[in-house]
């Protein structure tokens, strides 16, 4: 058989099930000694509380009159600290001004560091000699005049640069098998 | 200068009268859940103050009455959280009667202690549902009004609740 859980009996002893599900849970109470034990320890639970409600005996009307001071004292101090607010915080004008400055002061920042992050641009600075390949082979470049070393008729060159400024250029000569190595030295 | 005066004065007796209207109503509420008659007495204050601080809300007189409840039992809730505790110092003063022997009222104070200590096993929403639900013997429906959710949800802090309770009351009996 299967139980309703402890929540739909604990809902069931305070009548507080829908129809449907109060018109089970109460069929499977009728044949279920176990459920109605349960249901019964959860309508105990309820017995006992309304003993909560019980109000102590007040000097009503004295409560009354403090209430009544107090709260108009409340209200007071309300209004003082709402008239001590700086008038300017009710204009709708100044509110958007200050809305415009800092979406500016944003847009400010945003732009600064893109600026301050964005990658240093290297020093193109050719003074001496320059040294690059072509689709042709290496070229050397000084003075306004171009020396180039040519790989004639090889598909695939195989480039090479170090540090000292040198660059190199290996190839197969397809016709003739023989490996040729380039490599000039710039000063 | 009485033209400046008579309005400041009409809103005055305005308050006032909606004060006298509602705060026992609104005591009794909040005192059901922190049981204590100082704190009730400082949260009846401030559920008013939060009331006419909203002057706009107050026209209707049903709905101002089911308004404050809410912000009465918003505010008891919010103690609650803060407090997570409730204080029987003056108890033994406030329950104090003529027609009742000593041993009358020291069994009924440990009787509200027994029941206070189960109560704070509960979530202050738990505790709010369970004591509106079985103590003032609401329909779950004004509970969800003034627990502004949803009917379902009090069905849940309900069961929670009485399960808790018991589980307690279990354990006292042991």
């Amino acid at each position: 058989m299967r139980h309703p859980n402890q929540a739909t009996l604990a809902l069931h002893a305070g009548g507080d099930l829908g129809p449907f599900a109060r018109w089970f849970t109460s069929r499977h109470l009728a044949r279920c000694e176990s459920c109605r034990e349960e249901v019964a320890a959860f309508d105990e639970v309820r017995q006992s509380l309304p003993g909560l409600a019980e109000i102590p005996d007040l000097p009503w009307n004295r409560l009354a009159a403090e209430i009544k001071a107090n709260v108009r004292l409340g209200l007071a101090a309300g209004e003082c600290v709402r008239s001590a607010d700086p008038p300017l915080r009710q204009s709708a004008f100044i509110n958007r001004g200050r809305a415009l400055v800092a979406f500016a002061c944003a847009i400010v920042l945003v732009v600064t560091g893109m600026f301050l992050e964005r990658p240093a641009p290297t020093a193109m600075l050719v003074e001496g000699p320059l040294v690059q390949n072509t689709q042709y082979g290496i070229e050397v470049k000084a003075g306004g005049q171009t020396l180039g070393l040519t790989n004639s008729g090889v598909q695939r060159v195989t480039y090479s640069l170090d540090a000292q400024g040198s660059m190199g250029a290996r190839y197969v000569d397809p016709e003739t098998g023989a490996v040729t190595i380039n490599t000039v030295y710039v000063q | 200068m009485s033209d400046v005066i008579e309005p400041g004065l009409e809103l005055l007796e305005r308050q006032n009268r909606f004060v006298s209207e509602h705060f026992r109503r609104i005591f009794v509420q909040i005192y059901h859940l922190v049981q204590n008659v100082a704190d009730a007495q400082d949260l009846t204050q401030e559920a008013f103050i939060k009331a006419l601080q909203h002057q706009e809300q107050l026209k209707d007189g049903q709905k101002a009455a089911q308004w404050l409840s809410r912000i009465a039992t918003n505010t008891a809730i919010d103690f609650l959280r803060r407090s997570r505790r409730a204080t029987f110092s003056e108890l033994e003063d406030a329950f104090e009667s003529d027609s009742e022997t000593p041993e009358q009222i020291l069994l009924r104070s440990e009787h509200r202690e027994y029941l206070e200590d189960g109560l704070r096993l509960l979530s202050p929403r738990e505790r709010a549902a369970l004591i509106m639900r079985d103590v003032e013997g609401l329909p779950a429906e004004e509970v969800a009004q003034r627990l502004n959710c949803s009917k379902a949800t009090v069905r849940s802090h309900i069961a929670n609740g009485r399960t808790k309770f018991r589980r307690y009351m279990e354990k006292r009996k042991r």
